[in-house]
């Protein structure tokens, strides 16, 4: 694989040297008007400006008069697909596959049934059955999306703002599952392989998941952290109605409880006040769920890589992008970063070249000593290998410009590598730390001051587990004490747990009721592919949900 | 500029390695070895170049001047012997470079080494693409002056940029000079020099300044403090490999098994 420099396609295309060539010319590409994306925007703006009078967009702004484009604007092709997008088709606002995918996580919530079902039969003495429980799943997927169920007279809200919203559940007892009205079920014999979904039914046993995805419109007005109350509010109105119970006896605070609280699983933790934002928000997420939420073993399990790199992918555009990027700082500088681990082939052919090397070293993967040896050995190579084509291929060097962008690319590498080599996402965490300092001491220079302090001092507590001292990297997500402040490698970190885990083909990574909620064909973001969304949302192709026509003039 | 060096003492830099590049880090790091002057630059323009003050302009220190103003009992400042821009109560000035991944002496990490092991009163900053240094101003100047004339600057692969500094790892123009945005240089063919006409932000200057001729690639190779697979490759170099990897694993398992540490 690495002999093919997966690379190279990309390299030609972006520039018209050689990708070996050494020199170029610059000051001749017009600026600006090289791109068409910019030309574009510059022809909105004009006419935006006329239209409010006041001025707005405007390259010419940039430099006090030298704007962008003094060397040339290259074009980048989406890794792992065969599209070629500019570089402002990449950022989150401008990318409606991307802002998709976030809103499929943040809309959802994930209920647990059987304490409601027992509280039901026990203490209310109601009868739960295959058939009152498709009824009560008619009923939730009228009221979640804002239909109401137990009052006269109420307000409610335009089904087309809310198509994307509905309900419906999973479990690992397959005699339930056939009872389940197949438009409600997400059925886990059909989505997964028969090695994956028996392992999953195991984990899972006989309880029954609903798994709830509130309106897109409802996370956008408020937050992250009222998804779960407009779950609960609306999964107890549903409840109420299906069952008939008493609306205000004692019993009932026991019921909403149950039916409210008791089996939530969010897929984001709260964070700090220093960072505050509640549950359900980008920083609060694992790493080990965006592993699970990202659904390419599904589709490729005999390839660890293409699911790092997926994941990788996934978690640049949520941590860095938007997370770092949108939340935590604003403005347009982030995208840059991030999209070096998913544009033009580069991390792919990084990857692929380790992963040989763990085969034919260590005879397959997660084959390899689960030791410090280990480590070094497979991260050196990966961060060698890695140097040494950036030096090799000046283009490349060009196109991974900042020097963070190339240490993150490297670590990610050797972070997969040695991931892939153990089956063991904390070695491979190790091997990350180890491809930094390595980097620092081949170049003389890493990323900037704070990116480098992070990876100076993380291999201190990469074996940590102890509470106070760490977590598993599963489980560590953006908000990790030492990994708050910086961009360029939060993705990367859930791509080194999906790759630990995909090469133990295991069907999960922490969570098996995270990952069956997200192999749901209803949602319009594909989470087999999620390079292929973002391609496809550069191209203007992708259609997400979530949108006002239906209460705003035509137009 | 005596007052600012480091004075060399029984501690010499130990930075490990076999090759060329990694003499040239312990050689750059070690305030005994002087730096060789390869170009000569007026006082005048590097205050131009800096662009902190115009050439002849007082310094913007302190006012009144300490002596009178008094200062608070500090043991420090007993022990510690003030540059004379400290003394003087100077702003902090800065200079910034730029260093091309193409053979430039320096690189970002090996100039804050540099000046913690060579000057006093310094603080450098490290990042990939520029490496600032601040210092007080009268002191910075001596400091930048030397390091322009000497053999860590290169005119064609080393910029002087306070601002917008992309460029480092950019292929080189068709004078193998690095990318400038600001176009703050120009390559004199006639005399084959470099020439600034803006100072490190960009601010047009009404006297150029000249900082002379680029040295060919082949000379920079034996001078840069950059590990290459083109020049000298970090697989050629594995005392600096096993230093880096040992370093690793006693920050690895000192955080986590301590008694495994001590066995490394």
């Amino acid at each position: 694989m690495a002999e093919k420099k997966l690379f190279i396609d990309a390299l030609k295309k972006k520039f018209k040297e050689e990708p070996t060539e050494k020199q170029t010319r610059f000051y001749i590409y017009d600026g600006w008007k090289q791109s068409a994306r910019k030309r574009e925007f510059v022809e909105w703006a004009q006419k935006i400006s006329k239209e409010r009078g006041i001025p707005g967009y405007n390259p010419e702004m940039h430099l006090g008069g030298i704007p962008v484009g003094q060397r040339v604007l290259m074009p980048y092709k989406i890794s792992g697909t065969d599209v070629y997008v500019e570089g402002d088709d990449l950022h989150y606002i401008n990318n409606a596959a991307m802002q998709q995918m976030w809103d499929d996580i943040r809309r959802t919530v994930i209920v647990g049934l059987d304490a409601p079902h027992a509280l039901l039969e026990k203490r209310l003495g109601k009868e739960v059955t295959p058939e009152t429980i498709n009824q009560y799943l008619e009923v939730v997927n009228h009221a979640l999306p804002g239909g109401a169920v137990v009052q006269e007279h109420m307000v409610e809200i335009h089904p087309a703002l809310v198509a994307d919203s509905y309900v419906k559940v999973f479990t690992g007892n397959d005699e339930l599952a056939d009872q389940i009205d197949k438009k409600f079920l997400i059925d886990i014999n059909k989505q997964f392989s028969p090695e994956q979904a028996e392992a999953l039914k195991k984990a899972i046993g006989k309880s029954l998941y609903q798994v709830t995805r509130v309106p897109i419109i409802v996370g956008r007005a408020a937050d992250g952290g009222t998804i779960s109350r407009w779950s609960a509010m609306q999964i107890s109105m549903a409840m109420i109605a299906s069952y008939k119970l008493m609306a205000g006896e004692a019993a009932i605070a026991e019921f909403a409880y149950a039916a409210k609280h008791a089996e939530v699983i969010q897929m984001a933790t709260l964070t700090p006040w220093r960072r505050a934002r509640g549950p359900n928000e980008p920083g609060g997420l694992p790493f080990g769920y965006l592993a699970d939420i990202v659904q390419t073993n599904r589709k490729y399990p005999d390839d660890p890589v293409k699911v790092a790199l997926e994941t990788l992918a996934a978690g640049s555009v949520i941590f860095d992008q938007l997370w770092f990027g949108i939340y935590m700082s604003g403005g347009v500088g982030f995208t840059q970063y991030a999209t070096a681990v998913y544009t033009d082939d580069i991390l792919d052919d990084f990857c692929y070249y380790i992963a040989d090397y763990v085969k034919k070293k260590y005879g397959g993967f997660a084959k390899a000593p689960r030791t410090m040896d280990t480590v070094l050995d497979v991260a050196t190579e990966a961060t060698l290998y890695g140097l040494e084509q950036y030096e090799r291929f000046p283009a490349l060097m060009e196109t991974h410009f900042g020097g963070s962008q190339r240490a993150s690319v490297l670590a990610a590498a050797s972070g997969v590598g040695t991931a892939i080599a153990t089956g063991d996402a904390q070695a491979g965490v190790n091997g990350w730390y180890l491809s930094m300092i390595l980097h620092k001491e081949h170049m003389g220079r890493l990323g900037f001051y704070g990116y480098d302090q992070q990876d100076q001092l993380g291999m201190t507590n990469s074996f940590s587990y102890r509470s106070d001292e760490g977590l598993p990297l599963e489980l560590r997500g953006a908000n990790y004490p030492n990994y708050a402040m910086n961009v360029g490698h939060s993705g990367e970190y859930a791509g080194i747990v999906a790759a630990a885990h995909a090469a133990c083909r295991h069907a999960w990574c922490v969570n098996p009721i995270v990952k069956v909620a997200f192999a749901d064909p209803s949602l319009k973001f594909d989470w087999t592919e999620p390079r292929k969304m973002f391609a496809k949302g550069a191209l203007r192709e992708f259609f997400p949900d979530g949108e006002r026509d239906a209460v705003i003039p035509p137009h | 500029m005596s007052e600012i060096k480091v004075k060399a003492g029984k501690y010499k830099p130990a930075y490990p390695g076999e090759t060329i590049v990694a003499e040239n880090r312990r050689k750059y790091l070690d305030p005994g070895y002087e730096l060789k002057k390869l170009r000569s630059i007026s006082d005048e323009d590097v205050v131009r170049l800096l662009g902190h003050r115009v050439p002849g302009e007082a310094y913007k220190s302190v006012h009144p001047p300490l002596e009178e103003l008094g200062e608070p009992a500090c043991p420090i400042r007993e022990l510690v012997e003030p540059t004379p821009g400290a003394k003087a109560g100077d702003r902090i000035r800065y200079i910034q470079f730029t260093d091309s991944v193409y053979f430039a002496p320096l690189a970002p990490y090996v100039r804050s080494w540099m000046a913690f092991w060579r000057y006093r009163g310094v603080d450098p900053g490290t990042l990939s693409g520029r490496a600032p240094l601040e210092m007080r101003e009268r002191d910075l100047e001596l400091v930048a002056k030397e390091l322009l004339e000497t053999e860590v600057f290169d005119p064609a692969r080393v910029g002087v940029r306070g601002a917008t500094v992309h460029g480092h790892s950019l292929r080189l123009d068709e004078n193998g000079m690095m990318f400038d945005a600001l176009r703050r240089y120009t390559f004199d063919k006639a005399t084959g020099e470099v020439v600034y006409v803006k100072d490190q932000v960009g601010v047009p200057l009404e006297t150029p300044v000249r900082v002379g001729k680029p040295l060919p690639e082949e000379e920079l190779k034996k001078m840069t403090t950059i590990y290459r697979v083109d020049g000298v490759s970090t697989r050629d170099d594995p005392e600096l490999l096993n230093w880096v990897k040992r370093i690793h694993l006693l920050r690895t398992l000192a955080g986590f098994k301590l008694e495994k540490a001590e066995k490394v």
